[in-house]
């Protein structure tokens, strides 16, 4: 049997310390920086080619209807606006102010982030995908003028079917994991909040 | 920069044993102790120029450390404390002394702790002042008795009952 006393006596005498050296640390410093600054060069260059892409198609090729021109537009826009969250939200944890709040308010904090990326990556998603199902409607405005007409059918029953599997098979699949993984998440900073709270000991 | 780059070499000499410690204890493994120290000492690094004196440095770095064992549920689950007693007497040497089998099964004692619980108790092992451990955990120091009391008396009994096995 032991009291606190030697348990803490054992604690003074334990071997393991931190093997992680002040220059690791420096290095790690470092590298994590320019890691980030390199996510960020990547992201920056695909989504600058992609509007490029876009804006190339818009000047050099003649569409014939007024309805394609949006249809880039709402492209360019999409693209524009998930890169410019991702790279909101990206900064918003690298370098929140919270993280020197009190645990309570840091859990706060966490569990409000998380709520967001969920609601980013589900309801966000579901308006992102409308606005490509838009796109494609009116770049079929087009594609009615310029296709035979049984290309055109099978074009827009292709198109539609992709739709369909993507909404009613991946789409449902990854809002029932993001579910099961924010509910999980949610329910650990929950537990975590209470044994943080003042009134739980007095 | 210098001046940063020294102030911080000073921060890291007087506090990692302690951040790693309370890593250790709310981790339950070394190598995810090691990781969590250095994510903690990477923060210490991008906001210092956000300390404003208002607490003393340790206090501070705590407090850092504290939210970054927090934010370390949001990517990995609880593992089950016989695994944790495991990855314990892993990270010992080869043939693990009397000492060190004690040593791992105090932190298997902590690990069968709540989360608050095994931040306070690393501090309060390390002996930190109980005002430091209040503003780091941000509950009152009354408050922290009560709890302090009564986390001393379960870990013991926790430890003991282990120690039977």
């Amino acid at each position: 049997m032991k009291g606190f006393d030697e348990i803490q006596q054992l604690w003074h005498g334990q071997a393991p310390d931190p093997n992680v050296s002040f220059d690791t640390v420096l290095k790690r410093i470092r590298s994590s920086r320019s890691a980030f600054a390199r996510k960020l060069f990547w992201q920056s260059i695909s989504t600058g080619v992609a509007v490029a892409i876009l804006l190339w198609m818009c000047l050099t090729v003649d569409f014939s209807t007024w309805t394609t021109y949006l249809a880039i537009a709402i492209m360019i826009g999409c693209i524009c606006y998930y890169f410019a969250s991702q790279l909101r939200d990206y900064r918003d944890i690298s370098n929140s102010r919270d993280l020197l709040s009190k645990p309570q308010d840091y859990i706060r904090y966490l569990k409000t982030f998380q709520q967001k990326r969920y609601r980013f990556n589900t309801r966000n998603y579901a308006i992102y995908e409308v606005c490509i199902a838009v796109a494609f409607a009116l770049y079929g405005v087009e594609m009615y003028f310029a296709l035979p007409l049984w290309t055109f059918i099978g074009l827009v029953v292709f198109v539609i079917f992709w739709f369909v599997i993507c909404h009613v098979v991946f789409m449902k699949q990854y809002i029932r994991n993001e579910n099961a993984r924010i509910g999980e998440m949610i329910d650990n900073l929950e537990r975590i909040k209470g044994q943080f709270s003042e009134s739980k000991e007095s | 920069m210098n001046n940063q780059r020294q102030l911080f070499q000073q921060l890291f000499e007087e506090n990692s044993k302690r951040v790693y410690h309370l890593c250790y204890g709310y981790t339950g493994d070394s190598d995810s102790a090691n990781d969590l120290m250095q994510e903690t000492f990477i923060k210490v690094w991008q906001n210092l120029d956000r300390f404003r004196n208002q607490s003393q440095f340790s206090t501070w770095i705590y407090r850092i450390a504290v939210n970054t064992c927090l934010s370390y549920l949001r990517t990995a689950k609880r593992r089950a404390t016989d695994e944790l007693n495991d990855s314990i007497i892993e990270n010992y040497t080869e043939e693990p002394s009397e000492k060190q089998e004690q040593i791992a099964q105090l932190y298997k004692s902590i690990a069968q702790l709540e989360e608050n619980e095994r931040i306070i108790i690393t501090m309060v092992l390390d002996e930190v002042p109980y005002p430091e451990i209040a503003e780091v955990a941000g509950i009152s120091e009354g408050n922290l008795r009560v709890k302090i009391h009564r986390i001393k008396h379960k870990l013991t009994e926790i430890y003991n009952s282990n120690e039977r096995v």
